[in-house]
């Protein structure tokens, strides 16, 4: 078992005809994952990888039986091609894109929740089922399958989590690139419900950063579950009222500080992490 | 982006949200000019993209134009929280008889639109939330929800407005949420809203804040002159420099250059060479998916800071590719070259194709690299950290 994905899952690409889109199309399916098709309005008929392409994503989910869909698109196309899919039927979709205006995140959230989707994003690097699913853009080379789960604010942070665990032995079940824009299509208490849920998960790395509530909003969930957690907030030493490359991440009076965020996620249970290496050796002392 | 108060009056007005008559002048000579054709006191406010600048004496009051020159010289030259004040804003002063707050705001953790109001205006709505809960009230709203006239009576009512005012502050509120649904907005205020001496409601300060995001769609806001603008205090040289480039950047107090991939490890990289007993000289970010050029860009900023002493560099290569990461960095070597010593660690998506270009470069021109110490995936990057730490250590001589 994993979260979100796996090797069942039926993927479509939303903006499959695009640069990036071509790019990490070919590479998703180079991982293994099962990608069934894709849409670019106009394009239908085309094939990507050898995949069909469709002009709408009601068609590609008829042909295909596409459950996940992967966004490939501008920013600004992000609102119509999400709630597009959820219309459709598709159950998870992971945005990649960043700066996603956000009243339109409200709006593809506000679809979500009533049709009981899932979105990830924007400004994600994807999500990852090790051995099984590759959904965006993360790198192979820094994952394998195995029982700890991670989720985190930033790309780049997950691959680092995720090559430590790789090296370290305990491999990932799953990972969750929950995006660097301000205004998110999932939660960190969300996931992290799911990692619970999860057999196969036995500990999960969490990863936020400073600015926004999101971190914050986890508490109660971290408080409820068996599943250790591990936190790790980036930021611990950033300089306030600066904004630090994502727009998220700014620190706003004395809201979003990274020890704040640091110390009420370790009165929930949480086992704070310093460092990437600090995470297998917390895990060996939780016998994990 | 923050709007000025002038800019931000001007959308209430559109909004047919109550504002004084006003004027915006950039030199003391021209409030001179405004104030000798208004008649009573006149209040002169600095415009500043900065909260607390009553506290810090930027706002005005003056009898006469030539009390109001004087004033506005001494405005003109302040700096205010770090923001440099180049326009005042000149309106009649007010006679106040109660103040009140009126804002609509996002509920992030919820996904709700909020609409806040409370009978204690003009004072820091944070500070009244927490010390005075029950004295703010508010209304929450989903994206696709209409706020009703009967909510923002009630809303009105709660905060205590007259009773012959309520219909008409009702629809304040109403247009407030309404500038908020239409133009992407993070954040609108009318802080104080103010009950004058004659009946009648003004918004006396007003704070608008929209999403950068969603800045396309309204071209308008550029008809208005209102454009997308450096927000974060006075600039660096070096930072404008960046700025320029379209590179986030930042300068810190350290002698290590930050040379990362993303903002996320950009902002923890920072904190590992604290943890390591280092400090970094700059936060930078590269952006997702750059080109070699910017790359290159970025080591030039940090070769040309003389506080830095040496570079940790390193690249997870996700939606940025190892391959053009190699390129913009032989693309800098070649160009710029490097004259500090720089340690870095390069592994993710397409590494083996960066590292096959790094190596015949070398191969072509080994004196280029002899400042760098390269690593793939083996080394954890904590040691990559060490050693920045290290290097620079060596570098000061210690």
């Amino acid at each position: 078992m994993a979260i979100l994905c796996d090797k069942n899952s039926k993927v479509m690409v939303q903006g499959i005809t695009g640069g990036a889109g071509k790019f990490h199309t070919e590479r998703m399916l180079a991982y293994g994952t099962n990608i069934v098709g894709g849409t670019s309005p106009g394009k239908g008929g085309q094939t990507v990888s050898g995949k069909p392409v469709f002009d709408t994503v009601v068609e590609c989910v008829e042909a295909t039986q596409a459950d996940v869909s992967v966004i490939f698109l501008p920013a600004r196309f992000v609102k119509e091609a999400a709630i597009e899919a959820i219309r459709a039927g598709i159950k998870f979709i992971v945005a990649i894109p960043e700066h996603i205006p956000i009243h339109d995140m409200l709006y593809v959230r506000e679809e979500a929740v009533k049709a009981k989707a899932t979105v990830i994003g924007g400004n994600t690097a994807g999500v990852m089922t090790p051995g099984e699913a590759n959904l965006g853009i993360m790198p192979d080379i820094a994952f394998a399958p195995g029982r700890v789960g991670t989720v985190s604010r930033s790309g780049s942070i997950t691959y680092y989590v995720a090559d430590t665990l790789t090296r370290t032995g305990f491999g990932e079940s799953t990972c969750v690139g929950l995006g660097g824009d301000p205004v998110l299509g999932s939660t960190f208490d969300e996931i992290l419900w799911k990692f619970e849920e999860d057999e196969k998960t036995k500990a999960v790395v969490m990863c936020g950063e400073i600015g926004g509530v999101y971190e914050e909003c986890a508490t109660e969930t971290i408080r409820k579950m068996k599943t250790p957690v591990l936190a790790m907030i980036g930021g611990i030493y950033a300089p306030p009222g600066k904004r630090m490359g994502h727009a998220g991440a700014i620190v706003e009076g004395k809201m979003g500080t990274a020890k704040e965020k640091l110390d009420i996620l370790a009165a929930a249970g949480a086992h704070p992490c310093r460092t990437f290496l600090d995470i297998p050796e917390t895990l060996k002392k939780l016998g994990v | 982006m923050r709007l000025y108060e002038f800019e931000s009056k001007q959308l209430f007005e559109n909004f047919k949200i109550p504002v004084s008559k006003r004027f915006i002048a950039k030199t003391s000579d021209e409030v001179y000019g405004f104030v000798e054709n208004m008649a009573g006191s006149v209040v002169l406010k600095s415009q500043v993209l900065t909260g607390g600048r009553g506290k810090a004496g930027g706002i005005k009051f003056a009898d006469g134009a030539n009390e109001a020159r004087t004033k506005a010289r001494e405005l003109l030259q302040m700096k205010i929280n770090g923001y440099a004040v180049n326009s005042v804003l000149i309106e009649l002063k007010l006679t106040v008889k109660k103040e009140y707050y009126v804002g609509v705001t996002l509920d992030r953790a919820n996904y709700k639109i909020v609409i806040i109001a409370s009978g204690e205006g003009g004072v820091d709505i944070e500070k009244t939330a927490v010390d005075h809960p029950e004295k703010i009230f508010k209304k929450s709203l989903s994206i696709k929800e209409n706020l009703y006239s009967f909510d923002a009576l009630l809303l009105a009512k709660k905060i205590g407005i007259p009773q012959p005012l309520l219909k008409e502050s009702a629809y304040i509120i109403i247009n407030l949420f309404e500038l908020f649904k239409n133009y992407d907005a993070k954040l609108v205020e009318i802080n104080p809203l103010v009950l004058t001496n004659d009946d009648k409601l003004i918004a006396a300060d007003s704070r608008v804040s929209l999403d950068d995001d969603a800045v396309f769609r309204h071209v308008d806001l550029k008809e208005m002159g209102i454009e997308t603008r450096h927000e974060e205090g006075e600039m660096t040289p070096r930072e404008r420099q960046a700025y320029e480039w379209g590179i986030p950047y930042l300068d810190l107090d350290g002698d290590i250059g930050m040379f990362p991939g993303g903002a996320g490890f950009g902002i923890m990289g920072n904190d590992f060479i604290h943890y390591f007993g280092g400090k970094p000289a700059n936060f930078m970010d590269s952006g997702g998916g750059p080109a070699p050029e910017r790359i290159a860009k970025m080591l030039v900023l940090l070769d040309e800071n003389p506080n830095v002493k040496a570079i940790f560099g390193a690249r997870f290569g996700g939606i940025s590719r190892c391959d053009d990461f190699a390129k913009g960095v032989i693309m800098f070597l070649k160009e710029h070259g490097l004259s500090k010593p720089m340690v870095m660690r390069m592994t993710g998506n397409m590494w083996q194709e960066g590292v096959r270009m790094f190596e015949e470069a070398k191969k072509e021109n080994p004196e280029l690299f002899e400042h760098i110490e390269f690593h793939g995936i083996e080394t954890p990057i904590e040691e990559i950290a060490k050693r920045a730490v290290e290097l620079a250590k060596e570098e000061r001589g210690q």
